[in-house]
């Protein structure tokens, strides 16, 4: 049986034990396996439409094997990949039904809010107020991200806080790690989380709130810190 | 030009004006809605729902505000109140069962025996609401309306159990008993005022009511003293069955998840050992009311297994959720199967989500996002509901 399973990964391990447990989770696919297309779009165009490009691709897909598809990854218009990221790590001893089912709730929460204060609102003023939680989710997070980051050198002996550029990846990341540490931790006890959620994605959105003052913290003690900017070497 | 002349025969031809008067109500014009958005289609301005016809099928009404606060201080699910809130209207959709119900209620003859009808059907597919439908009816049409929200929350997670006065092997629960009394007289004022007693009431010791006084002092007494308030209950349903053939009013029996009343209770006596449904005095005097030997009136129940205890949740039909000692003491009655949206009525509440700005993803306005909703929910309006919440 872990002879059959490593087969069937398409690995190639360089000896095989009998009876030794297989990893599945960071299972190496044989680099022939190519990645599953999950989109509708890229199936609907006719032949004629294709590059050469995306030919040979198509050729070569009929005669290579394909990776499954990881369950995180869907083919319906509404998925967004943020929004995944964000419950991902939301998500806690990996309850991804409890996770996700406060993301929806989250989503709901932000949309009730400002569609009813849209509707109490004066004429004028409707255009103002944005409705679509996703574009508050985005914007939110864009707002929460900082620019430049601090890092630990150690020179000599001593620490010290370097302001550093992040990366695109680090920049999201931070974001939502703080928007989510925020809920979690400086809230009350009885709070539900889609309504503190809701919350601090409103006050973000509004470049207000405890999480934009985080970043503002970190952007002055970098600025505070760019005599020692020198000691990056990357 | 033209086109506001197409638009007034094309409304002429459908035999009632499909104008969303809502929309004309916030802008504070009294016009017709012109005949390039068809999503006003899904709307009718009849809010009466003795005019409700099959022209009707799929389409929402709107109840004005203030009558809900009237008719349902404590009827409708929870979601809907949410979406009260949120829209600021209250849209009900004209569906068939109802429909069905509606018109075997118009039809019936008020002199002959209670006819009892069972609205039964999947998870989510709208049986509250039919209810909430007919209920609305009923009190347009000045029937006095006796309206058990959920009868599941009679028997289970309840604090306080109290030993009954009047009869020692039952058992008493005032917290429930005193909430609904408040909510039937918020609703009932009128007529708790004409109807008087017919015989003298004793609660404990000294306090009594006299012959002939009207049923508002009974509720009264009811709310005043938490003690009486299961027995205040009981002599309501006592009186309300025995004048009722006379005539001078109709009455309904609303009870939403019947099945309650003949299932297992979560509640346990001081000494641990399990009540049956029937040692509770409200679910007693609840059921001789459910008996069909009084005339007058009708009797509308709704089965659920959402709030139900110990019964799978696969089940839905009459016999699964009642057992056999429910099916046997509600039989003979009419059954009234309520199904998953239809086509129809599937773009209907699309529409309405749509036009109200419920549906905010943009994917959701394509033809795309509306089938992936209609695979996705099954059809099924509790379903559909859920998913469109966050999108």
């Amino acid at each position: 049986p872990c002879r059959d399973t490593a087969r069937a990964l398409g690995s190639s391990p360089a000896s095989l034990a009998p009876c030794r447990i297989m990893p599945v989770r960071w299972s190496r696919y044989n680099p022939s396996y190519l990645e599953p297309e999950v989109k509708k779009e890229s199936y609907q165009k006719p032949l004629e439409e294709l590059t050469e490009e995306e030919r040979e691709l198509m050729e070569l897909k009929a005669v290579r094997p394909i990776k499954a598809a990881p369950p995180t990854l869907s083919s319906s218009v509404f998925s967004d990949p943020m929004i995944s990221k964000f419950t991902n790590m939301m998500m806690k001893s990996g309850n991804k039904v409890l996770a996700r089912s406060l993301m929806s709730q989250t989503l709901e929460n932000i949309k009730r809010k400002q569609l009813e204060k849209y509707h109490k609102a004066p004429e004028n003023e409707k255009e103002t107020i944005e409705c679509n939680p996703y574009v508050i989710f985005h914007q939110a997070l864009k707002n929460c991200q900082p620019i430049i980051g601090l890092s630990n050198i150690t020179k000599g002996g001593k620490t010290y806080q370097v302001p550093v550029p992040l990366t695109d990846n680090r920049k999201r990341f931070l974001a939502m790690k703080w928007l989510i540490t925020e809920c979690r931790d400086n809230k009350h006890r009885r709070t539900m989380m889609p309504e503190k959620l809701s919350q601090e994605l409103l006050l973000a959105f509004n470049n207000e709130g405890p999480v934009i003052k985080r970043k503002h913290v970190l952007h002055k003690m970098a600025e505070a810190n760019r005599a020692y900017a020198h000691f990056r070497w990357w | 030009m033209l086109r506001n002349l197409r638009g007034f025969i094309c409304h002429s031809l459908k035999l009632e004006r499909g104008c969303a008067l809502h929309t004309a109500h916030r802008d504070g014009l009294s016009s017709v809605s012109s005949p390039e958005r068809p999503r006003a289609v899904f709307h009718t301005s009849e809010s009466d729902p003795a005019k409700h016809t099959e022209q009707h099928e799929g389409r929402l009404y709107n109840i004005p505000l203030e009558e809900v606060n009237a008719v349902f201080p404590h009827g409708l699910p929870h979601r809907f109140q949410q979406q009260i809130r949120t829209f600021n209207e209250a849209r009900v959709m004209v569906r068939r069962p109802a429909l069905e119900l509606l018109g075997y209620l118009k039809g019936s003859n008020l002199r002959h025996p209670a006819v009892r009808y069972v609205i039964y059907g999947e998870r989510g597919t709208g049986k509250t609401m039919t209810l909430c439908h007919v209920v609305h009816y009923c009190s347009r049409q000045g029937w006095l309306v006796l309206h058990i929200p959920d009868a599941h929350l009679w028997v289970k997670n309840c604090k306080e159990l109290l030993q009954s006065s009047y009869n020692k092997d039952r058992l008493d629960q005032p917290l429930q008993a005193s909430v609904w009394l408040k909510n039937f007289k918020a609703s009932n004022e009128h007529f708790l005022q004409e109807i008087k007693t017919q015989k003298k009431y004793m609660w404990g010791k000294r306090e009594s009511t006299e012959e002939g006084r009207p049923l508002r002092e009974v509720v009264e007494q009811g709310l005043a003293r938490a003690r009486s308030a299961c027995d205040a209950v009981g002599v309501l349903l006592k009186e309300l069955k025995l004048q009722s053939h006379r005539g001078s009013f109709q009455l309904l029996v609303a009870v939403d998840g019947v099945n309650a009343l003949w299932g297992r209770t979560t509640l346990r006596k001081e000494d641990k050992s399990p009540v049956c449904p029937e040692e509770l005095t409200l679910v007693h005097n609840l059921r001789k009311m459910l008996r069909n030997d009084w005339s007058g009136g009708a009797i509308v129940t709704t089965l659920s297994q959402t709030g139900s205890l110990f019964k799978p949740s696969s089940a839905y039909t009459p016999q699964e959720l009642l057992g056999k000692e429910g099916f046997d003491a509600l039989d003979p009655f009419v059954p009234i199967p309520v199904p998953n949206y239809s086509p129809r009525e599937f773009e209907s509440c699309y529409s309405y989500y749509l036009e109200r700005k419920w549906l905010q993803h943009e994917k959701a306005r394509t033809e795309d996002g509306k089938a992936e909703l209609q695979f996705l929910s099954g059809s099924n309006p509790r379903q559909l509901d859920r998913l469109a919440g966050p999108l």
